[in-house]
């Protein structure tokens, strides 16, 4: 019995019998037939392969080019060598653009996760209304952000607006939510997690209907709390979902340009300049190509390494 | 099924489909050039309501070229990503042969050697008199080394407006020199309503442009008269310092660095603002034409200067055409048609032809008549102290260290010389000359 339980359990870890490690693959004897399938099927997919490196690559490479010359949008200009990655990793705007950023994509993930979470535990409840509030809940992800953007500037940009109106009626004064460098860096920040959280709800909501309620009421009947059932049982077996979703919602907010740029426009004194809006206003507001592709090429290096790291959390949450 | 006959069918099929994929990617790579077109191709921004574009068009259909000459095509270029646009464009040889564009477009593309000269067309508005027509001033700042980089068409001036009722209310004269407007600003600030309205939020220039109109406005400037950065000149620096003032004693409102056009807007149509710098058209751009918000008198500085700042708004040449005889005849025939614009009502800006500043639908706005007379005399460009343009001016006019100063001093958290010289020393790690 426990030689058929230990075979089993390999068998779904992906355990041959023989010993760990994948199954020998099978080898099949080369026949004309199969020949002419495998080039048959590279004839049929190169086109579209062929298509992907144009449409990826071209612009990939061209970018390469502009980052290590001198020129304009026109003309690449002289090579340069990495004198613009030199010139922008020694610039204290990257750096505090940098900085904003990674408060930007922090407060974006973790804030719109644990949102998002919340209202997709809220939402499993029996409620009244339920499918009118998961739709209501989905709007500030479907509103187009040019709409959002003006309307949270009309709820917060003035002493005459809403917000400012309401906390001043209640004696709390009359903040300045996009004037005052701080609060305009958390109205960013707050503004990013509720444009996000209905992306993040709707991840969370398929991860947690996934879940056996079985493995809930086998807890309840070995004594675990609600408490215990969360962080023992939900939170690991929605870890995958949740890792991708933090992959996803990183790349979203290291290259979000419309939420800050509409919204401060990198300001008040480059307190919400973000890297995408920082290499935007590079290229296009100080016409310096060179450089501003350069803070693009290393914004997608990072990026690179946060999603591999990341990846590998959700091949180790799949092996356990 | 016979298999030779298969193997053809999917040949033939893998061929095709090969074909139709290379197809659209050859065709982009190729391009449609502008010199295997042929027609004149004129790229022409919204510069007002849609009504001002189907009636460019309407001019551009209209155009009956001589014999020998080319057609024009009218292309509509939004705002937005523009630059990107038109460099793509050019890069790829797809470009327009004329076109609109911001006021020192002509100068970055010259730069990169893209601009075809207009000295051609210069002397066509010689001979058959439209020269002479150009109000003083307009046309000399195109001049280069090289030639006329491009060909004024509008003025886009920056206007001191004032709320007459909400003046009357508090008791304040309007403005005429800078102790009266931060009296009248103070007045205003204590009634409740905004002393002087500026901005410098998202996609918001006017507050650059209002500091920038003050150092023009005590005679000083951004630039040397030959061209070289020199912000930190006495009158700058005293300029700022009375804008940090207004900021001080709350003339300008301390949410100001984050007001957009938007936010600025509604404070005018709401009554909220007395006094401040803005765009030509302020009554009919918030939609408050009962005449109680009026164009003020150019202020007068503390030594007696008086300046204003205006952005010549031009039309511009590229090499890449299919005839550039042709494209001079097209921009010949354009300007002389232009007055019906003005006559259809259809611009908000002012004319740089005496001829359209006679009509009777221009004459008719006694704002317009004001700014004429008093602005466009004593307007300077964003070169003063020089006069030539140059392509420097586009990233002094949208770049990030003009947008940190004002946000810098609209905030009101340092003195003027601090703020002067980290704007000079931003600006000059930018500029390419």
């Amino acid at each position: 019995m426990t030689t058929t339980t230990n075979g089993l359990a390999k068998a779904r870890r992906g355990v041959t019998p023989g010993g760990p490690g994948r199954a020998p693959a099978k080898r099949h004897p080369t026949s004309p037939l199969r020949a002419q399938a495998t080039r048959t099927f590279f004839w049929l997919l190169l086109p579209s392969v062929l298509l992907l490196v144009l449409i990826n690559g071209y612009p990939l490479v061209y970018a390469a080019i502009q980052a290590t010359h001198s020129g304009s949008l026109i003309d690449a200009g002289r090579f340069v060598g990495l004198d613009n990655f030199t010139h922008v990793l020694t610039s204290a705007a990257f750096w505090k653009a940098a900085e904003f950023t990674v408060v930007f994509t922090i407060v974006g993930v973790f804030g719109s996760w644990l949102v998002g979470l919340g209202l997709a535990l809220l939402l499993r409840t029996r409620i009244p209304a339920r499918g009118v509030f998961k739709i209501l809940l989905l709007l500030p992800w479907v509103v187009p952000i040019v709409v959002s953007s003006t309307a949270w500037n009309w709820l917060v940009a003035t002493p005459q607006s809403p917000v400012p109106a309401l906390l001043h009626s209640l004696g709390l004064g009359t903040p300045l939510f996009l004037a005052d460098p701080t609060l305009a860096a958390v109205t960013v920040c707050v503004f990013k997690v509720w444009v996000s959280f209905p992306f993040m709800m709707m991840m969370s909501a398929s991860a947690l209907a996934s879940v056996d309620p079985s493995v809930y009421e086998a807890a309840s009947m070995d004594g675990a709390g609600r408490r215990q059932q969360f962080t023992r049982i939900t939170l690991p077996l929605i870890a995958r979902s949740t890792y991708i979703s933090w992959i996803l919602m990183t790349i979203f907010c290291v290259n979000d340009f419309p939420t800050i740029y509409l919204l401060t426009g990198g300001g008040p004194a480059d307190a919400t300049n973000s890297l995408v809006v920082f290499a935007y206003r590079t290229v296009f507001q100080n016409f310096q190509t060179g450089p501003g592709v350069a803070v693009a090429f290393l914004m997608t290096v990072t990026l690179v390494v946060v999603s591999a790291v990341l990846y590998r959390q959700i091949r180790k949450s799949s092996v356990e | 099924m016979n298999p030779s006959q298969t193997a053809f069918t999917r040949r033939g099929f893998l061929g095709l489909a090969a074909a139709a994929a290379a197809a659209p990617t050859l065709s982009a790579c190729g391009g449609s050039s502008s010199s295997s077109r042929n027609s004149i191709e004129f790229w022409d921004m919204p510069w007002a309501t849609p009504a001002y574009n189907t009636a460019a068009k309407k001019i551009t259909q209209s155009y009956a070229p001589a014999s020998g000459d080319r057609r024009a095509n009218y292309q509509i270029i939004q705002w937005n990503n523009f630059y990107q646009t038109f460099s793509s464009a050019i890069a790829s040889k797809t470009g327009p042969a004329v076109s609109t564009g911001a006021g020192f477009q002509a100068f970055q593309f010259e730069q990169q050697g893209a601009i075809a000269h207009a000295d051609n067309v210069i002397d066509a508005l010689k001979k058959n008199g439209q020269y002479d027509d150009f109000l003083p001033g307009v046309l000399e700042p195109f001049k280069s080394d090289n030639g006329y980089v491009a060909v004024p068409w509008q003025m886009d001036m920056r206007v001191f407006w004032y709320r007459k009722s909400l003046l009357d209310k508090v008791g304040a004269a309007v403005p005429t020199d800078w102790p009266s407007l931060l009296q009248a600003g103070k007045a205003l600030k204590k009634a409740g309503a905004i002393g002087f309205c500026t901005g410098s939020g998202a996609g918001n220039n006017i507050g650059n442009h209002f500091l920038i109109a003050m150092m023009l406005n005590n005679g000083g400037g951004v630039w040397t008269p030959d061209g070289h950065l020199d912000l930190l000149n006495d009158r700058n620096v005293e300029a700022v310092d009375f804008v940090r003032e207004l900021v001080s004693n709350g003339v300008i409102d301390p949410g100001a660095v984050s007001y957009t056009t938007n936010n600025m807007d509604a404070q005018w149509k709401d009554k909220q603002a007395g006094f401040g710098l803005y765009v030509l058209g302020l009554p009919q751009r918030v939609g408050d034409t009962s005449g109680d918000i009026m164009a003020a008198s150019p202020l007068t500085g503390p030594h007696g200067d008086k300046a204003a700042l205006v952005f010549l708004n031009n039309i511009m040449m590229y090499r890449n055409t299919p005839s550039q005889p042709s494209s001079e005849a097209f921009l010949v025939y354009y300007l002389g048609r232009i007055k019906q614009l003005w006559q259809q009502n259809l611009m908000n800006s002012l004319p740089v032809f005496k001829s359209i500043t006679a009509l009777p639908e221009f004459t008719k706005d006694a704002n317009n008549v004001r700014i004429l007379k008093e602005y466009q005399p004593i307007a300077k460009t964003s070169a003063a102290r020089g006069t030539a343009l140059r392509a420097n001016l586009a990233v002094l006019d949208g770049g990030q260290a003009i947008n940190q100063f004002t946000q810098t001093v609209l905030g009101g958290k340092t003195d003027a010389k601090s703020a002067l010289r980290t704007f000079q020393s931003g600006l000059q790690s930018v500029i390419t000359s």
